[in-house]
């Protein structure tokens, strides 16, 4: 077997690299690394690099994993080091491992977010907001765009900290193949249901991605 | 941080592609003692996209960074929405890589690639809160200045503009640079830098300069109105490629640009001469890099971007001396890399199938070629040495290697051009599809062939021997096109023209003189920008603006000038001499062909400068 699981941070201006064009930086930073990558076989062979789970443009994350072939010569040290040197600055290769875990398998994502409001908002409206049975919000789909109670979508939520116009929240929302929401989304209904056309600031960082493992919830590695 | 990040930042998340504005790429160049520098922010009056896939920029950018006392920094005019956001919220243009107000920097410098983007230049001073004339900047200013091939004739934006960069930026850059330390340091007046530059040959002053008019409104003389400036001003050019700055690393995007590859510049210059292309007479004298050079630096670029894809550039690509011998010593670089080498700009009577074989391992899309008219006779007028039979010959290769799709680039509007000529673009692209059926079924690839023919109009330009034609008329353009629709008979065909509004305006300040400079202003105050993009273009604003001027646009399209008349760039010497450019618009008329700098001299001029093909 010769795939390795590359855990790495987007963070900085990272956030504004879009899915595509992180395939993109990755393919091109291997390339000038000199890294011996496995190709796909066909009439258009490209390097065999596989991301666990998307992030939304403009998210920053601490925890993003990505799958890559190598030809047996590789360690995963070599690679590690060799990435951080032909990677932009703002994407640093945390960790290299083999796959334990089934990207197929995730569930959800942690996200740490901060917010301020134009004016001051109460920490008992923005928990009135959460614990509402129904949340209907419309969300894009392949098809078409499709109506969802985004409560279904919310795994857990916690209002950390409300200090005038700053918030902090802590939340986790469904991710993955089965159920998948953005954290904007979510975030926009919250900024309705205050009264505000939008957040005057809103930094979303992804800190932790869970799968399920049997029975049991695991972080996913 | 200051409030304009924050709002900057903010503006980010309303906007469509992001990566357009935040830089960080790989290669870019972030200097740490920013402040202590001279300060160059390079503007390419286009989106990211389009900027980014221009070689020139590149050079210069790289080539003025090596320099520790100057800091060069990328700027590209913001797309529509972020324009929208910017001016609402009051965040004035800012350089990509360290986010710092452009009206910040030392000097400013645009790039000209295209008359259309003259808009968008205004468009971004504004933007930067610098003050559009020349005239109104004040001390702390930046200086504006401008090069690449529209500053040969930059007389449209004379007013705006402090100084123009005429001809190759390697040399002159860096003397202005220096001089711009040594008038720092004796604390002198803006004027007084820009007396010390105007000295510098290459270097173009216009402020410096006062134009007269005759009744007619035609120019009566353009003369210095001071000491110590010349009286015409001579181009810059590199006259080694080799023993000059060789670009040897790329910024790598993020975001997918226009030409998102390895560009390998193997010559400037071109030696055929085609009567309406201007590009052949400004890059005069054709000067190659050396074959070895080429491979040393395509390594070098390989190993610093990673790109998947090599690209030659130049203006005729199968006119390289060793062709073959490059090819033969870049496959094994790039093959083992997996990176695709393609050869753009070749051209039908020198194409080889052995040639494409080699470098189109992995993808057989379609093929180029330009004929430019439809009829020999024209292609004699227009000095396009290229015969019917060279096309055929070369679509018959083509096919027989398994293409099966061609595409064929004509103008219309040129002069003396007929009704005849126009069919004859119909019957040429007919003849390339019997070429195809007259291949046995058997062996064939393919079931079918698509040749697509692409017209743009005809638009005279400066230093060229066709400078003293008039354009057609837009009816006329219109007219023909619709002519060529009809006579396109067979489904094989596809037919795609271009806009004669744009490139009517396109002929206007081309030609223009300074006086279309206040026309420019007047445009920009009323959102005219992004002209090359159709979904932008606003013909109607620019017949107001030129209306609210009282200045006439077709004086400057439409009209035929006698050789004898002073030519608004007449103070501008490429090098090319005037009257060998009238010989070429006589021999035009006399429908008689002129070699290439390969097969005999014609006396261009371009020997003064002491280099390149004339000393082959």
């Amino acid at each position: 077997m010769s795939k390795w699981r590359l855990k790495f941070s987007k963070k900085g201006m990272g956030k504004y690299i879009s899915h595509l064009d992180l395939l993109r930086t990755f393919t091109r930073a291997i390339h000038r690394a000199n890294l011996p990558v496995r190709y796909s076989q066909g009439f258009n062979p490209h390097q065999l690099i596989t991301f666990s789970l998307p992030l939304a443009l403009g998210v920053t994350s601490e925890t993003e994993f990505v799958d890559i072939d190598f030809e047996e010569t590789a360690s995963p040290r070599e690679i590690g080091e060799a990435l951080n040197k032909t990677l932009p600055p703002d994407i640093r290769i945390l960790r290299i491992s083999r796959p334990e875990l089934s990207a197929n398998d995730i569930v959800s994502a942690r996200y740490e977010i901060d917010l301020s409001t134009s004016t001051t908002v109460e920490k008992a409206t923005l928990e009135a907001f959460f614990a509402q049975e129904n949340i209907p919000a419309l969300k894009k789909t392949k098809k078409g765009e499709k109506e969802v109670n985004l409560r279904d979508f919310i795994v857990e939520c916690e209002v950390s900290e409300v200090c005038g116009n700053k918030v902090k929240l802590n939340i986790v929302l469904s991710a993955g193949g089965s159920a998948n929401i953005k954290p904007d989304i979510v975030l926009g209904k919250l900024a309705l249901y205050l009264g505000f056309e939008e957040f005057e600031e809103m930094n979303i960082h992804r800190t932790e991605i869970f799968c399920s493992s049997g029975k049991e919830i695991k972080n996913f590695c | 941080m200051n409030s304009y990040k924050i709002k900057f930042e903010a503006a980010l998340k309303r906007i469509q592609k992001p990566a357009r504005y935040v830089g960080n790429e790989f290669n870019s160049v972030h200097k740490k003692n920013f402040l202590e520098l001279v300060k160059f922010a390079f503007c390419f009056p286009d989106v990211y996209e389009v900027g980014m896939s221009h070689l020139g920029m590149k050079i210069l950018y790289h080539m003025m960074n090596e320099r520790e006392d100057t800091v060069c920094e990328r700027v590209f005019a913001p797309w529509v929405d972020m324009e929208e956001e910017m001016r609402k919220d009051g965040i004035p243009l800012l350089s990509l890589e360290s986010h710092v107000p452009v009206k910040e920097f030392d000097i400013v410098g645009f790039t000209l690639q295209y008359e259309m983007s003259y808009s968008n230049i205004l468009n971004m001073l504004d933007l930067a809160e610098i003050p559009l004339k020349s005239a109104e900047r004040k001390e702390n200013d930046p200086f504006v200045c401008a090069g690449g091939p529209c500053a040969y004739n930059g007389e449209p934006i004379a007013d705006i503009v402090d100084f123009f960069i005429l001809g190759e930026g390697e040399e002159v850059n860096n003397e202005f640079l220096d001089v711009y330390k040594e008038w720092k340091a004796a604390g002198e007046s803006r004027t007084e830098y820009l007396e010390r530059i105007a000295k510098i040959e290459g270097i173009y002053v216009p402020a410096f300069y006062d134009v007269e008019y005759n009744a007619d409104n035609t120019v009566k003389s353009v003369t210095p109105n001071r000491e110590g400036v010349p009286s015409k001003i001579k181009k810059r050019i590199v006259k080694e490629l080799d023993n000059s700055y060789v670009l040897d690393k790329m910024i790598v995007p993020f975001m997918d640009i226009v030409h998102d590859r390895i560009t390998l510049e193997i010559f400037r210059g071109c030696i055929r001469g085609c009567r309406f292309c201007q590009a052949g007479y400004l890059y005069r004298p054709v000067r190659e890099h050396s074959v070895d050079k080429l491979v040393e630096t395509a390594q070098k670029l390989i190993d610093n971007t990673g790109y998947e894809e090599m690209s030659l550039s130049s203006l005729s690509t199968s006119d390289f001396t060793c062709l073959q011998e490059l090819i033969d010593r870049l496959l094994p670089i790039t093959v083992d890399k997996r990176i695709n080498l393609s050869l753009p700009s070749l051209r039908v009577d020198n194409f080889s199938m052995e040639l494409m074989e080699k470098v189109q391992t992995v993808k057989k899309s379609g093929l180029t070629f330009a004929p430019e008219a439809g009829t020999q006779r024209l292609r004699d007028v227009i000095n396009k040495n290229v015969l019917e039979e060279d096309l055929l010959r070369t679509a018959g290769i083509a096919f027989d290697g398994g293409y099966n799709r061609i595409k064929l680039y004509f103008m219309i509007g040129l002069p003396t051009e007929t009704m005849e000529d126009v069919e004859g673009i119909a019957e040429l692209a007919e003849k390339v599809i019997g070429v195809f059926y007259q291949i046995p079924k058997e062996i064939r690839k393919g079931r079918s062939v698509t040749v697509t023919v692409s017209t743009s109009s005809f638009v005279p330009k400066p230093f060229t021997p066709f400078q003293w034609e008039p354009q057609d008329r837009m009816e006329t353009l219109v007219e023909k096109q619709n002519f060529l629709k009809q006579r396109i008979k067979s489904r094989n065909i596809s037919y795609n023209w271009h806009q004669s509004h744009t490139s009517f305006l396109e002929a206007v300040f081309a030609k223009g003189d300074r006086r279309l400079s206040k026309v420019l202003i007047a445009a920009q105050k009323k959102g005219c920008r992004f002209d090359g993009w159709d979904e932008h273009f606003s013909y109607e604003k620019w017949l107001e603006a030129f209306a609210d001027c009282g200045i006439d646009p077709e004086f400057y399209a439409y009209r035929r000038i006698e050789h004898d008349e002073v030519l608004p760039w007449d103070h501008i010497d490429i090098g090319v001499s005037k009257s060998f450019l009238v010989k070429e618009h006589e021999k035009a008329y006399e429908e008689k062909t002129t070699p290439s700098c390969r097969e005999g001299c014609a006396g261009c001029g371009a020997a003064s400068f002491g280099g390149g093909v004339c000393f082959e």
